[in-house]
Parts: structure tokens; sequence; C-alpha cells
């Protein structure tokens, strides 16, 4: 046993708890002319709820992995509806979840600088409406706001959705479907009372992955959003390159650390609360 | 006008990959009178549950008609058939409770507004008491034993008040001890409640105890449709007679035919006669069915057939033996009570056989 | 009968979604081929141009190769402390199991600028100095869950009886490591690796702080993006679609073709 566990604990221990607890022990300290000064402060921790624009971010952050996490599930449903109840031959499905895993693997970076040329000024968004005479002057709303944030990060993890959601879907039994219609069910109803509610558990299972890597995003910020859609990744990268506050980005850190916890046990609830025993 | 389910010349092909296809049902006729209890019988991939799934819709038939009531109903929609299903694997919904399963069928839309709400709740009570599940009405099924959840299955489909009802193995996941509960169960379902049962299975104990009528399946068709006792005592092909209860079929030729009985000689010389009237060619082949009920055993001399005993079970209800017969004509299986005079393997003993229950049947 | 609903109706739905993954490709690779130094319409012609300044820009290529190796490395430490990991998660029951889990699903919800933040002031403690092989420890950590959980998953799937029914047979734990657990986790450790690889190659969160004076592709498209974007950018995109599409393919067959045998011989 020792043989299987030693390392792994071992790993774990040096490159996880052992960098946490320094974490702990800078943001007990503060920094003097850019330098480090411990301490046994909580000083640091009451800023961030105090002091702007800490708690405020966190929770711009938090919405707006919320509203990805939200519009990517039901962006993804259909597609993964069609190919867990639409597609009979198995090669057809094999292609249509092809299709899916590809935007889903190609680079991060790239998908997100997708739609900065999309939504440009001089996009390919713009370019079109002007062209069709809908609208003389470039329409610079598309891009440089949440919005721009919201849906470059729902077409990033719309993929990972459509499989969570798909995994889920391809479990329930052809014969809850029959049944449903031998009792006289029609389509609208076996959707809102069968398989809908059965793919809760794949949504929510998918949605907690996509809420925490859409919260924690910072490349989208950049790229697509404007001077007001900074995320909290981005404060802190801001905190340690330019202010050089590590104590501040620490207790930053711990906070966000203490809500992850928080979420991994809110995910085990949850799917105990919505599991379906199919 | 016929009232009940008609089938007339059903059939039903799969294509396989580079145009290889097989019929799965192969020209099925068949009349299943309102109320009877039918069951359709036979091995995997005969064609039973390929002709219940067309009955219900879920199949589209590739030719023939489906009848109900005289009214074609090949075409129509399943949501729209109002024949109830119970499925081998329950098919319960497992997002809601035992009585909203049992409920679902009132709430479609198509139902809205014939039952109030109050009307409905006494009726998935009254349909719950039916099936011994009263107290179990909040339950989820994965916490229900396989008999609870096939009896939610019944009620649920009992609910709306079908003329039909449709079974697919629906005891076929259960255990011996409760198989034979849930079939005493659904014999008095069906006697109460006075419906249409179609009931698929390939177990023929459980054909044989509830059926009215039932048909034997095989390769798509039918090969006998008639009450258990027909089909038990009087099977018209060799495939009935050896897929239906003990039965060993030892080839034969006619020696005389007639009203008042027939004569057949073995393939070692001796004769049997049978009682049943028979018009058949002197010299003509057929299969003599023997069956372990039938025979007895005896010491030599006192019976019309002579053979072998090679090996004897004890049974429990009986003593089963196999005899192998004089001259090599054939094997065949004797229960005989266990107070009777006990044979070990390699007595020689005489058969009799009961001539009001031999039956011969046609072809070599 | 599987099928239910208003069939066109759902397909055109899910063609729209089709086309809401796709467009966004298809606009980085139509423009990669385009004749002008700024990416947009108008379409002035069709160039390889920007495929051969990609090819000759160095900064770009040595990125490409330290990516290479810290995926590698990735890879190697998820098997060699995942692979345990996941064992003794099956196996055995101990103290601690429970937050010995959640530590281990820790990076995977937590932004990885956290971890990246954790490690860097352990690095900085420890005055290590950032290299690629820094980004290499980070990400493997982050990452090493990605191997426990699909390996464990398998374990959970297969259950006990063919451990025991080894062990009854004579064999010690090498044995029924070497016969009975590997075979048995193969196919999922094979996905797990493959996944881990794609995953590392494209990683920036983590990567982001531990990076020292060499650069992974990621870092380095990072720093053209931010500066300027030239149609070399979408080339390089291009590029990095049309591979991931190969690697992906081979490894869906490949996995299948394992889980097809796999099942046959059950």
């Amino acid at each position: 046993m020792l043989l299987w566990l030693l390392p792994p604990v071992a790993w774990f221990s040096v490159f996880i708890l052992v960098p946490y607890a320094m974490l702990f022990w800078y943001s007990l300290g503060h920094t003097e002319d850019m330098r480090f000064v411990p301490g046994l402060s909580l000083a640091n921790f009451a800023r961030v709820f105090t002091d702007e624009p800490y708690l405020g971010v966190i929770l711009k952050s938090a919405r707006i992995g919320l509203m990805t996490a939200i519009l990517s599930a039901i962006v993804a449903w259909p597609l993964a509806f069609v190919i867990a109840f639409h597609t009979r031959s198995a090669s057809v499905k094999f292609a249509l979840y092809l299709l899916v895993i590809v935007p889903w693997w190609a680079s991060y970076l790239v998908k997100a600088y997708a739609w900065k040329t999309i939504l440009g000024t001089n996009g390919i968004l713009n370019a079109t409406l002007q062209g069709l005479g809908f609208t003389d002057e470039p329409v610079r709303l598309f891009l440089y706001n949440e919005f721009s944030v919201v849906l470059t990060l729902t077409y990033i993890f719309t993929p990972f959705a459509v499989l969570s959601i798909y995994a889920q879907l391809e479990r329930i039994p052809t014969s809850l479907v029959e049944a449903a219609k031998n009792l006289g069910a029609g389509g609208w109803e076996i959707f809102w009372r069968i398989v809908l509610p059965i793919s809760v558990p794949g949504i929510i299972a998918g949605g907690i992955i996509t809420f925490s890597l859409a919260f924690g995003d910072f490349v989208a910020p950049v790229l697509v959003g404007g001077s007001d859609s900074v995320m909290i990744s981005n404060i802190v990268i801001n905190l340690l390159g330019v202010a050089f506050d590590w104590p501040m980005a620490a207790a930053i850190g711990l906070v966000i650390i203490t809500l992850g916890l928080g979420l991994i046990s809110l995910t085990g609830w949850l799917e105990e609360k919505t599991k379906v025993r199919l | 006008m016929t009232t009940g389910i008609e089938l007339r010349d059903l059939r039903k092909r799969y294509e396989g990959h580079g145009g290889a296809g097989s019929w799965a049902v192969d020209g099925v006729d068949m009349q299943i009178g309102r109320g009877q209890f039918v069951t359709l019988l036979g091995p995997s991939g005969c064609g039973k549950t390929t002709t219940l799934r067309m009955i219900a819709g879920f199949e589209v038939p590739t030719s023939g008609q489906i009848l109900r009531d005289g009214v074609d109903i090949t075409d129509q929609p399943v949501t729209d058939r109002e024949m109830r299903m119970v499925f081998q694997d329950f098919a319960l919904f497992p997002n809601m409770t035992v009585a909203e399963n049992v409920a679902f069928g009132l709430k479609t839309r198509r139902m809205k507004g014939r039952f109030g709400a109050a009307e409905m709740r006494r009726r998935v009570g009254e349909y719950l008491d039916l099936v011994h599940l009263g107290t179990h009405a909040d339950k989820r099924p994965h916490q229900l034993s396989g008999g609870q959840k096939q009896r939610v299955s019944l009620a649920r489909a009992l609910i709306t008040d079908p003329d039909v009802v449709l079974f697919d193995e629906p005891l076929g996941s259960l255990d011996a001890h409760l198989r034979k509960v849930m079939q005493i169960e659904l014999i008095r379902l069906h006697r109460e409640l006075n419906k249409t049962f179609i009931y698929v299975t390939h177990d023929q104990d459980e054909a044989m105890a509830m059926s009215d009528a039932i048909a034997v399946m095989n390769g798509g068709k039918v090969q006998q449709f008639g009450t258990p006792r027909e089909i038990y005592d009087r099977p018209t092909s060799r495939y009935v007679a050896g897929f239906i209860g003990h039965a060993h079929i030892v080839e034969a030729s006619v020696v005389e035919s007639g009203a008042s009985g027939l004569s057949v000689r073995l393939g070692n010389g001796e004769v049997v006669r049978l009682d049943a009237p028979a018009s058949l060619q002197r010299g003509e082949a057929v299969g003599l069915m023997l069956r372990a009920e039938d025979l007895s055993l005896a010491k030599p001399g006192d019976g019309e057939l002579h053979g072998k005993v090679s090996d004897s079970l004890y049974r429990g209800e009986y003593i089963e033996y196999v005899v192998d017969l004089k001259g090599g004509a054939g094997t065949v299986h004797v229960h005989e009570p266990t107070h009777a005079a006990p044979f070990a393997h390699g007595d020689d003993v005489a058969l009799k056989v009961n001539p009001a229950k031999a039956h011969v049947v046609g072809g070599a | 009968m599987r099928a239910f609903g208003n069939r066109p109706f759902v397909l055109s739905l899910a063609s729209l979604v089709l086309f809401f993954l796709y467009a966004p490709l298809l606009v980085i690779v139509v423009f990669s081929f385009n004749d002008s130094s700024y990416t947009g319409l108008p379409f002035n012609g069709f160039t390889l141009h920007w495929y051969a300044d990609l090819l000759s820009n160095r900064q770009i290529m040595g990125s490409i190769w330290n990516s290479v190796y810290v995926a590698v490395g990735v890879v190697i430490l998820s098997v060699v402390f995942g692979l345990p990991a996941a064992i003794a998660l099956d196996r055995y029951e101990f103290p601690g199991k429970g937050i010995f889990r959640r530590i281990v699903m820790l990076p995977i919800v937590l932004p990885g600028i956290i971890t990246g933040v954790a490690l860097l002031s352990f690095y900085l403690t420890l005055n290590l100095k950032l290299s690629l092989h820094t980004i290499m420890l980070g990400q493997g950590t982050a990452l090493m869950c990605i191997t426990i959980t699909e390996v464990f998953a398998r374990l959970q799937q297969m259950g006990k009886s063919q451990t025991e029914a080894a062990v009854n047979l004579g064999a010690n734990d090498w044995e029924v490591f070497r016969h009975v657990t590997l075979p048995g986790v193969r196919s999922s450790l094979f996905g797990a690796m493959l996944i881990s690889f794609s995953i590392s190659f494209d990683e920036i969160a983590v990567t982001f702080l531990l990076t020292g004076r060499e650069n992974t592709l990621p870092m380095t498209l990072w720093s053209l993006l931010r500066r300027e974007v030239t149609p070399e950018v979408n080339a390089a995109a291009t590029l990095i679609i049309a591979v991931s599409v190969v690697l992906i393919v081979i490894g869906m067959y490949a996995s299948r073709g394992k889980g097809a045998a796999g099942s046959e011989g059950r």
C-alpha cells in the first residue's frame, strides 16, 4: 500500500500543500519598497473584502463564469441531443463526436483570437453588416465589453458542455422514450418531463468545470474585453508583475482556494442531489 | 367486422451491410379476439418481439397490415395507439416517484381535462392498490425490487384503461420464484380487467400457464397457433412437438390408418397403436412423438416397446429414466412415480405407450 | 424508436451549433491564405507567404520544441505519480483519503493563475531559477488529476474480482500489476496521456507566471497577439488546428480500436 501511496502523497505535499502554506505565510505579511516584510496580520484578507476593486472583480468573474456555464449548456444541448438520440449509424455518431472534439482541442488562444477577428471594428461581422448596407459605420458594440468576453468563453467551452451532456444522454435507455410515447406523450412532453430532467447531472458536471475555467480566465478579457472587463486573474497578474504586492496576491489566492474547496463540496452535494439512477 | 387485433401477412426486413438483410418477421397472419390472453412464444430471434413492436407501433412493417377492430392502424403513430406496453427492463422514469410514474399516462397533453387533480390522485391510489404497492407511492424506482418495479410498470400501463396491453418478456429479468408469483398476478389481472393481453416470452411454462392461445414462432413465421392444450397434445409439426414439453420424436412408418386409429412401425420392427383417427398413406414416414409422462416402464414382455435403461435421474417429484430403444430406433425419456420399483442402469425394460396421448407428426 | 421530437427542427438547431463551432476556425484558416498584411476583408488573393514567414521565424519554431519538451515531461510525471495514486485510491482505505482526493482535484477547479502564484512563491523561496522545468513541474501538478480520475474510473469499473483471482492463483504484487492492473487500465491510461499532452501543449494559465527565459508556444503566440496581429499568427493557428485534428483522429481511432478489442476478449 505504501508503495502506491507514498510517491503521489509526497508529490502533492511538496507541490500543493507546501506552496499553499507559503502562500499563507506571504499573505500575513506586507511589502515595503517592493520588498516582502513578514508579519502576522490579517489585514490583506480584510482588504479583499473592503478595498476596491477586489471583491467586485471576484463577483464579476463569478458572474461571467456563471453566464458562460449557462449559455454553453444551452448552446450545447441540441447538438448533444442529436448525437445521442437522432443518430442511428455508429459511424455518423463517431464523426459527429469528432466534429465536437476538434474545436475543443484547437488552441485556446487561437479560439479567443478568432473572435477578435470576427467582432472587431474592422472584423468580419462589421464588414458583412456594412457590405449588406445595415450600417454605414462599424459597430463598436461587439468587441471590448463583457458581452464579447462571455461570447468568446461560451464559444471556447461549448464543445466541453456538449461532451458532458452527451455522456449523460447516451446513458438514457431507449425503452424510456418508447414507454413515454406508448403512454401517449408527444416530443415536447418527453423532452420536458423525462430527457431534460435526466440530463441535469451532465449539465451540472460540465457546468462546474466551465464555471471554474471561465472564472479564472485571463486571456479573453485581454484579447476581446474592454477596460472594464478585467477579471480576477488579471488582477492577480497585475499585483505580481506591476505592483509587486505579493501579500495581496497571496491573500486573493487563498480566498479563491477556499471558494474552490467550497465549490468541490457543492459539486459533490449537487451530484448527490440530482443523481438519477438509470 | 372482427373485434380485436388482426395481423395480415405482416413482414419486417432488416437491411444489413452491403445488401445483406434478413426477414425478422416473414408473413404472420393472426386473429386475436377482444379480451383474449395471447402469447407469442419462441426462441430468441424468432420474430416474436418484432411482431409485438410492430403492433405497438415502434417498428414500421415492411409489408402487411395491422387492423384493430377492423380499422387499419398500420401507419398510426405510436403516440396515438393507446395500447400500453410493459417492458422487460420496466422502463420506469428514474426522475419520478412511483406515483408520478403511474400518473404519467394521465398527465399527457392528449389526456388533459379528462381527469381532475383529485380524480387523478384517487385513480393512482386505486391502481397502486391493484398491484399491492399502495405504501410505496413516494419511493423512487431505484428503491424498489425487481418484482415491485414490474408492478409499477403494470399499474402505469393499466391506469389509462387501454383495451390492449402488450407485454415484452416482462418477467424475463425476475428470479424463478418471483416469476411464478407474477404469473398468478397477471392471470388475476386479466380475469378482473377483461382486456386483451398480448404477451411475448421464450418461457413455455409461462406461456402454457397463462394463455388462452399460443402462437409458436420460429424463423419469423407462426408455426402453430392454438390453445395450450392443442399445442401440447396435437402439435402440427416436428418443430412445435420438439419445442414444447419433454417430447422425443422417434422415426416410424405408417402400418395402417383409419377412423378407428393408427398403427406405426418403428425402425426396429416394433409396432405402436394410437387412438387418434388419421388418414395417412400406408408406408408413409412419420415422427412418433413420445412424451415422458405418456410412457411407463414395465418388465420385459409387458409393453409394446423394448429398450435398455441408460440413465436414471432423481427429480424429486418423479424419477426420469433415459431409455435407448431396441435396435437403435431412438432414445426416449420416461417419468415414473418415485414409489414405483426402481430400475437401474443397464436394465432391460419394456415401455407401455398411452394410446390416447401418443401422436404423430408428418414428414421425415 | 430512440429519436423523438420534430426531426428537421432539432437537426437544424444542431447544425446551427456546429456552424457556431466551426465558423471562427474557418475564418482563421481562410485568412492565413489571404494576401494582405491585415486580417479582415476584403480577400486579396491566395498566398503561402505567411507560412513561409512562420517557418523562418526562429522564435516560434523554437517555442514549438519547448512546448513538446514540456508536454512530454508532464505526461511522464502524470503516469509515474498519477497511476500509483489512482491504484491507491481504488484499493485502499487510509486516513485522510477524502482530503487527499480533494487536494488532487483542487488544481482543476482553481484558476491556473492561483496554482501559478502558489508555485512561484515556492520556487522563489527555494531560489529556483525559472525555466522549462519549473513549467513542467507546475503543469504536472495541475494536470495529474486527469490521469488519476481517468484511471481511477476504469479501475472502479473493473472491480476487484480479477485481482482477487490473480492473488488466489499465487501472483505477487508486481505480477498482479504487470498482468492484471496495467493491461486493464491501458486504454484509459493512453487516453489520459493523450489528453494531458494536448492540454499541456496549449496551457497558458499555470505557465504564465512560471516562465523563465524560454517560452512555450502559447506564450510566444500570446506575446505576438498582444503586440500586434499579423497573418503569421493565422498561419500558426491553422497549423495548430491541423496538427490537433490529426492527433485527435489518431487518438480516437486508437482508443476505439482498443476498446473494441477489449470487449471482444470479455
